[in-house]
């Protein structure tokens, strides 16, 4: 596909993301703030559902070989830069998705945010300019390396090649489990009624 | 129109959104946002010191600025709609945080994410609407990292808000 029809397809994604999480105020980070201080699931519930029509989606077609996963090595770096990721989304009160929609509503500490995270990405673009780690897309090997403190690449494409098991027996297993969460939420949710 | 006087049920939403984001998954890839924001901080950089850029190594090896990064066109989207769906339902206004310590926070807050993003080549979006339902190690990883920070996050919030 040609830049121009790809940029127009993520713009058109994009709007409807928009539209839909502002119309039902879907807030990523109340999906964690709000079921740890809270135990408000409403969020998580929302949350859980997408990510179980995305699991049976994705190994469905990673069985067949379609589909465009994410390729690039992991390892420390993902839980650190995740974790810092984490304690910034509740301090802020949005994530990278409700950043961009409060600021749509109008929400000057949206805008305030979303700026200070571009500020926050160009200050790691000069650390990393003087650590070289993570390591830069160009130098993963996709096996795991100690040195770096990555693990390689590994998802269900890569468990069906390596086991000959189709991906989405193990998209079934990561439905359950998601399902098992969602239920214990519901059954919660009724003893307290 | 209903659906612009009263708010839509997020479970709905969040089904609908995870049915296009299968769609974008097998057009070009899944729902992403950090990738975009660190493309418009290239640009943006590029733009306010021009050549210089090409000094950061961070900018010529890992992320080249490039305008043609169909990543950028989904913040893009997510801001537009965002924006028309407010308008229609008059939900669009100024509002501003209320107090010096909110400001602070969302200072904090948004350096926090920006480092975190990029240190961790991944958002919450790819952690949950990408890597994890791929079954990609890093999803666990990322999952792993986020919510132990959102726990240790809303502990400092407890502490601020004193409850």
């Amino acid at each position: 596909m040609s830049v121009i029809g790809e940029s127009l397809v993520a713009f058109i994604f994009g709007s409807i993301i928009g539209l839909l999480v502002q119309r039902s105020r879907f807030c990523n980070t109340a999906a964690l703030r709000d079921a740890i201080l809270f135990k408000n699931f409403r969020n998580t519930e929302a949350l859980l559902l997408a990510m179980m029509v995305l699991t049976i989606g994705f190994t469905l077609f990673i069985t067949f070989g379609q589909g465009n996963t994410m390729k690039f090595d992991v390892g420390l770096n993902q839980i650190i830069g995740l974790f810092i990721f984490g304690v910034g989304m509740v301090l802020a009160g949005a994530c990278t998705v409700s950043t961009w929609v409060k600021t749509g509503e109008g929400n000057v500490g949206a805008i305030w945010a979303l700026l200070f995270t571009f500020i926050g990405m160009f200050i790691f673009s000069l650390l990393w300019s003087y650590s070289y780690w993570p390591p830069a897309p160009i130098a993963m090997t996709g096996e795991p390396n100690p040195e770096t403190f990555q693990l390689g690449y590994a998802n269900a494409a890569t468990l069906q090649e390596k086991t000959g098991i189709p991906a989405i027996f193990f998209g079934i297993i990561q439905f359950m489990v998601l399902l098992g969460i969602y239920l214990k939420i519901q059954k919660k949710k009724k003893s307290k009624e | 129109m209903d659906f612009f006087k009263k708010a839509l049920d997020a479970r709905i939403a969040l089904v609908v959104i995870a049915l296009f984001d299968i769609f974008l998954f097998l057009i070009v890839g899944a729902w992403t946002v950090g990738g975009g924001e660190t493309m418009m901080t290239g640009l943006a950089a590029k733009a306010i010191i021009g050549d210089q850029i090409n000094n950061i190594p961070f900018w010529k090896i890992v992320f080249p600025p490039d305008f043609g990064y169909w990543k950028i066109y989904i913040s893009v989207g997510m801001l537009f709609g965002a924006f028309l769906g407010a308008k229609l339902s008059g939900e669009f206004f100024w509002r501003f945080p209320g107090s010096l310590s909110e400001w602070v926070m969302i200072t904090i807050g948004g350096l926090l994410m920006g480092i975190g993003i990029r240190l961790a080549f991944v958002c919450n979006v790819s952690t949950f609407f990408g890597l994890t339902p791929e079954m990609n190690l890093g999803g666990y990883l990322s999952l792993t990292g986020i919510i132990a920070g959102a726990w240790f996050g809303s502990m400092i919030y407890k502490k601020i808000l004193g409850f």
